[in-house]
């Protein structure tokens, strides 16, 4: 079956976990933080993608914790979830290195 | 009432836009995750916020998650909004049809044409209705969704008389049996889907949730992880 593309918010969140497990909160930031501000996830469009990971069983949950009265859950990757990531990652780096060197912006290209 | 009350209160009343087991699942973390991303002093939500509120929350309405162990249901599920699809496709051609026939109408068509509109969107509604308990989990679509498709096992059957209008589950296109029996096989598939094993340990009693299945899941995925680490392992070579 062909691949299809990881939305960024997706790829996002997963690359997010692959540093280990986060809360909702800490992907946001996290997301914000690696995008260099670029990608700031709503809290909307982070459940419904965090929902649509675990049931595709992509991420799951790490553990839960109870702060001030209110659960707070940690996600990780799954071994699915890190396999996703590393292809998706591979693949969007393959066409990025086509474009560079297109562009003639990869170092020792220009002569 | 603060700022912050206010403010948690208006958060509240977006949620009311996701489904209810969403909303038990994952409500009091989202609404953390909102309040903290809040700059002090705020007192209602943003707009474009607010709007990605509604339209997750209409979107997990929609389309539920089936986890991806319930591989037979998920199946089963896109196979409804594949039925839901055919459905459209035989409105527009009734509707057509309609504006068609208007010109010459009977006496005896002329009453039966908004009833026969009316009728062809229940199967649309049926379908989309039955996708989404389906994919709730809830064990009575799975029921409905049986006695449906018998029905239309009954209509099917007519489909191959006399040719006229009928009020029928089954779409019926100009007389062809091509599509009426096509759309009596997705049922078959569908119905046949939803009552293997494999899709019988989705179907749970009320209250049963993702949380529920994932904690039953975490003992399989401890074994995938293992038998993960254990070829990861034996890829990487022994130092001496």
């Amino acid at each position: 079956m062909a691949m299809r593309a990881m939305q960024e918010a997706t790829f996002m969140i997963l690359t997010a976990l692959a540093n280990g497990s986060q809360h909702g909160y800490g992907i946001i930031a996290d997301v914000r933080d690696i995008s260099g501000g670029q990608v700031r996830l709503r809290a909307g469009t982070l459940y419904t993608a965090l929902d649509r990971l675990r049931a595709d069983e992509l991420i799951a949950v790490d553990r839960q914790e109870v702060v001030d009265g209110r659960l707070r859950r940690y996600y990780r990757l799954t071994p699915a979830g890190t396999r996703q990531l590393a292809d998706e990652a591979a693949r969007l780096q393959a066409h990025a290195a086509v474009a560079l060197k297109r562009l003639d912006l990869a170092g020792g290209m220009a002569t | 009432m603060t700022d912050h009350e206010h403010l948690e209160r208006a958060y509240r009343r977006l949620l009311a836009w996701y489904p209810r087991e969403f909303r038990r699942e994952n409500g009091q973390e989202i609404l953390a995750v909102l309040l903290a991303g809040a700059p002090h002093g705020q007192r209602r939500p943003g707009l474009a916020e607010s709007a990605d509120l509604i339209r997750s929350g209409l979107w997990l309405r929609l389309w539920p998650s089936v986890p991806r162990s319930a591989r037979t249901v998920r199946a089963a599920v896109k196979l409804m909004y594949a039925g839901a699809a055919v459905s459209t496709v035989n409105l527009v051609i009734l509707l057509a049809l309609t504006v068609d026939i208007k010109g010459s109408a009977s006496w005896l068509n002329t009453p039966f044409i908004p009833v026969s509109i009316a009728w062809s969107l229940a199967p649309l509604a049926l379908w989309l209705w039955m996708a989404r308990e389906t994919g709730r989990g809830r064990n009575w679509a799975r029921i409905v969704s049986t006695v449906l498709f018998s029905a239309a096992t009954l209509d099917l059957t007519e489909v191959f008389g006399p040719p006229g209008i009928r009020l029928s589950l089954v779409p019926v296109i100009a007389g062809s049996p091509t599509v009426p029996v096509l759309y009596w096989l997705v049922g078959l598939a569908v119905v046949w889907l939803l009552w293997r094993p494999a899709s019988s340990a989705f179907f749970r009693p009320p209250g049963y949730t993702q949380a529920q299945h994932q904690a039953q899941m975490a003992e399989f995925d401890h074994q995938a992880q293992m038998a993960e680490l254990a070829r990861i392992r034996a890829r990487v070579p022994r130092q001496a």
